[in-house]
């Protein structure tokens, strides 16, 4: 019990504790020039100085870089030479450099928790690079501050927890696939939950992918298969995140099963049901992005995994009077009056019987980390009013990749959108002639998402050059502001293109005019030539904007993790921590976080699970002691503690005498301080942060300094 | 019309032509002519550009690649080149754009589009072995010069070797002046 076992290193580090504090503090101040990053601004001679007079103060050094090894070793032979016992660095922040610092003083056999930092770079010398002046005196402020808490400052010793072996992956699409696969194979127990009834997510709407042209299904469906058939993945399919609760390690998850009415295990997704649903009941087709229609009973696409239908209970007419969450009618003769879909399943699957439960039932899990792969969503069309949305002809991208799939609504047939239901009906549907696409839209704009959607320039050369070489008599425009064909192997697609005499033209569209028979008058501007163009198309595909998938914000909220302006997860740092994110054990991956294509998508997801292997394959995990401690003696049981903890680590307990008295969980508790701030008896101490050293560290700050 | 038809160009591609005038200029000589990604480099450096010629390289192979032809008939530019080749020089691509130049004067001559300049410098040189020639005999005699400059021009074997050269062109086929 890591409890029991914290109370005790608590009672042991008192009696130690007040040994050692009993001794006088020595402060050993050592300010850091970073090189011209401290130095260009504050007078470090005279910090230095200034230092050497304060209270407690036996030494105080300077150096170019404390942080090097030669750096850290001044204060470890400090140390060592027992002429400190405590240790003040003026140097960067503590976010980056504390760990480096508590290790050096740890090293040399001081506890690390007699160290203090003052921040005279970030908040400093950087903030007030122009008065060199007045950084100088801050600093000095800083760093006296800094030495009033070592004065007080208290040995504390490192805790460990326990850590769940258990990953939670949410969201099914590329990302989220390579990451489960890759922690099930190296034998952590994945659950892995997609919102959808199939996993696969966008890529497997795609016909064709970039770079090297591979078959989307072909290289995905093996992989969504291996996610079906590892034992060690759960796959929670047509399920959404309800709760998260905890930390690192601990994390307690409620996930949300929605109501299928299909039996799973006795489905066999042999797809009797779909064909008997009747027209009457049919809605657009989410997988074929609108293009063509599902019946209410479905399932998502031909590889779907699982291969199990769902019935959509919104699109349902309830055929034959057909309620759901009833027993069925009876006839006159006795028979049961069921609906077409269950009297075609071959396996009695159909459970339209079941009582309706529109929240679904509740799964709870217990996992030590979570990795976030949500995906992205295409902007739809309808938002350009400019680009005629109203005509089936004008589509987006991903609607391009539908079209041209074998899967698709006219089964890999070029035809023009607005004639496939004629398709569909075994009646002659036009082939285009001209395909206009446009780049940009969307994107790179300040009145949708500033940003660039990066994968667009990539699948617009894509669709064109597949398009051009199935249809050599197709008449192709491309309207670009940028070609942006970055990184390896992609420009060759630009230069494909051009050679296949596809027309590239630098200038983008701004009018689409709808005329007879569903073609498109298509205005734009080549800005090479510096004049107007026009020209007449039998389709237009809008390269429009990746966005967020919907419910990002919702979701970001349940998991305590910030996103960006732009809506997408916000890493911890966009170089050094692009998978992480500032909630510990919770890694992000895919265009969860941003636009991106499959091999940054997948290297991402591989990153985002080894990060999770690097942190659970400890078993157990360092805790810092900056956390509170309850006084039970000062408690009066109030309880306003207890539903401000954002952790739930305060529960208000009867024990001894029947008295309610707060009591904190030391696994649980991160050290925000909340608690100790709102308790009314200060019966609450944060250590690393007691009232103490806090009010010795303002008092510090009104010193007057001498001019 | 200010507005350039895409539509109308393919057609006129397709139906009046037979062929792309991009495939044509490749066939003229500029065979790189697709790799251009229009950076503009050429049109830098370029003296046409610089003295405010209309259709200099960039602009041409936008131009033919969108279909236009006939648009540059008309037009000075492809004549006024100096071929200093700096363009080629500096390409990234490839491209060449000198020889687009070139083979734009190519396919304008198969046309029989040719300026009275052009027309009266190729007579020169198949006359005097020079594409410009300045007749300035009594001057030159005035002086005490030979009347004939020391050049092909008084060089009778060169002027034949020079001449049978032409005469092995598209120029005998073309018919565009006697060919003595």
């Amino acid at each position: 019990m890591p409890n029991t076992t914290f109370l005790f290193f608590l009672t042991c580090l008192d009696n130690f504790g007040d040994k050692l504090s009993k001794e006088e503090p020595r402060i050993g101040v050592y300010v850091c020039h970073c090189g011209e990053n401290i130095a260009g601004a504050v007078d470090v001679e005279e910090v230095r100085r200034f230092a050497e007079k304060l209270p407690n103060v036996v030494i105080a050094r300077d150096y170019l870089f404390m942080c090097s090894d030669p750096g850290q070793e001044i204060i470890k032979k400090d140390i060592r030479d027992g002429l400190i016992n405590r240790v003040v660095v003026a140097s960067c922040t503590p976010k980056t450099h504390e760990p480096i610092f508590r290790r050096a003083c740890e090293a040399a056999g001081l506890n690390k928790y007699y160290l203090e930092m003052a921040n005279i770079r970030d908040q400093c010398a950087w903030a007030h690079w122009h008065e060199k002046k007045k950084a100088t005196e801050k600093a000095k402020y800083l760093v006296a501050s800094a030495v009033a808490k070592a004065r007080l400052l208290e040995p504390l010793e490192d805790r460990y927890v326990e850590m769940n072996q258990n990953v939670l992956v949410i969201g099914g699409g590329i990302s989220g696939i390579f990451a489960s696969l890759d922690l099930a194979n190296a034998g952590y127990k994945v659950y892995l939950v997609e919102k959808e009834p199939s996993i696969g997510g966008n890529m497997a709407k795609l016909d064709k992918t970039f770079p090297t042209n591979d078959c989307a299904s072909c290289i995905l469906t093996p992989l969504m298969v291996e996610v079906a058939n590892n034992e060690n993945i759960e796959l929670l399919t047509y399920s959404e995140v309800e709760s998260v609760e905890g930390s690192v390690g601990n994390f307690k998850v409620k996930i949300r099963r929605k109501q299928t009415w299909v039996d799973w295990d006795k489905c066999t997704g042999c797809g009797a049901c779909i064909n008997v649903c009747p027209p009457a009941a049919r809605v657009p087709n989410e997988f074929n992005e609108g293009l063509d229609e599902r019946g209410a009973i479905y399932i998502q696409f031909p590889q779907a995994v699982p291969r199990k239908a769902v019935i959509d209970i919104d699109a349902c007419v309830k055929c034959a009077g057909r309620e759901f969450g009833k027993p069925p009618k009876v006839s006159k003769d006795g028979r049961k009056i069921l609906a077409p879909c269950e009297k075609a399943c071959p396996t009695g699957a159909c459970l339209r019987d079941e009582p309706r439960d529109p929240e679904g039932s509740i799964l709870e899990i217990e996992v030590g980390a979570i990795i976030v792969a949500t995906g992205y969503r295409v902007m739809d069309k309808k938002y350009f009013k400019e680009f005629s949305p109203s005509s089936p002809n004008v589509i987006t991208a991903l609607q391009m990749e539908r079209l041209i799939s074998a899967t698709g609504p006219s089964d890999g047939k070029l035809i023009v959108p607005s004639d496939i239901k004629k398709y569909k009906e075994g009646k002659n549907a036009r082939e285009p002639k001209v395909i206009v696409y446009i780049s940009c839209v969307g994107s790179r704009s300040k009145r949708y998402h500033s940003y660039c959607s990066k994968i667009c320039c990539m699948y617009m050369l894509k669709q064109a050059m597949q398009l051009k070489e199935s249809y050599p008599d197709l008449d192709i425009y491309i309207f670009f502001i940028d070609v942006r064909t970055t990184g390896k192997d992609f420009d060759e697609y630009y230069m494909r293109c051009k050679e296949l005499g596809i027309h590239i033209i630098r200038g983008k569209v701004g009018g689409i005019n709808q005329l007879p028979n569903e073609r498109l008058l298509v205005r734009g501007y080549d800005s090479d030539i510096g004049k107007p163009v026009e020209l007449e198309s039998d389709i237009v595909v809008l390269a429009s904007a990746v966005e967020p998938s919907q419910g990002m914000e919702e979701l970001s909220r349940k998991l305590g993790i910030s996103i960006g302006i732009e809506g997408f997860l916000k890493e911890k740092h966009p170089k050094l921590y692009p998978v992480d994110t500032l909630s510990e054990g919770i890694f992000i991956c895919g265009c969860a976080q941003g636009p991106k294509d499959i091999p940054d998508s997948v290297a991402q997801a591989k990153a985002a699970a080894s990060s999770v292997m690097s942190l659970l394959s400890k078993g157990k995990m360092k805790v810092e002691p900056l956390i509170a401690e309850i006084d039970r003696d000062r408690c009066s049981g109030c309880g306003i503690c207890e539903p401000l903890c954002p952790y739930k680590a305060i529960t208000i307990t009867e024990k001894r005498k029947k008295e309610k008295k707060a009591e904190l969980n030391p696994a649980l508790c991160k050290g925000c301080g909340v608690c100790v701030v709102a308790c009314p008896s200060k019966a609450i101490k944060l250590h690393g942060y007691t009232f103490e050293q806090l009010l010795s560290q303002v008092e510090a700050l009104s010193i007057e300094l001498e001019r | 019309m200010n507005v350039i038809n895409l539509t109308y160009l393919r057609e006129r591609e397709k139906k009046e032509y037979g062929k792309r005038t991009i495939t044509v200029i490749q066939e003229f000589g500029a065979e790189n002519i697709a790799q251009c990604m229009q950076c503009g480099a050429c049109s830098s450096i370029c003296p046409l550009s610089i003295s405010g010629f209309e259709w200099y390289n960039k602009k041409l192979i936008k131009g033919i690649e969108l279909g236009l032809r006939d648009e540059f008939f008309d037009d000075p530019t492809p004549w006024a080149c100096v071929a200093c080749n700096r363009c080629s020089e500096v390409c990234p691509r490839d491209v060449n754009p000198f020889e687009v130049m070139f083979a734009m004067r190519r396919l304008m001559i198969e046309e029989f589009v040719i300026p009275p300049t052009a027309l009266e410098a190729l007579r020169s040189l198949y006359e005097h072995g020079h594409a410009i020639y300045v007749e300035n005999r009594k001057a030159r005699k005035a002086v005490g010069l030979d009347e004939k400059p020391p050049t092909t021009d008084s060089n009778e074997k060169a002027l034949e070797e020079l001449r049978i050269i032409l005469k092995n062109t598209r120029l005998i086929e073309l018919g565009l002046f006697p060919l003595k």
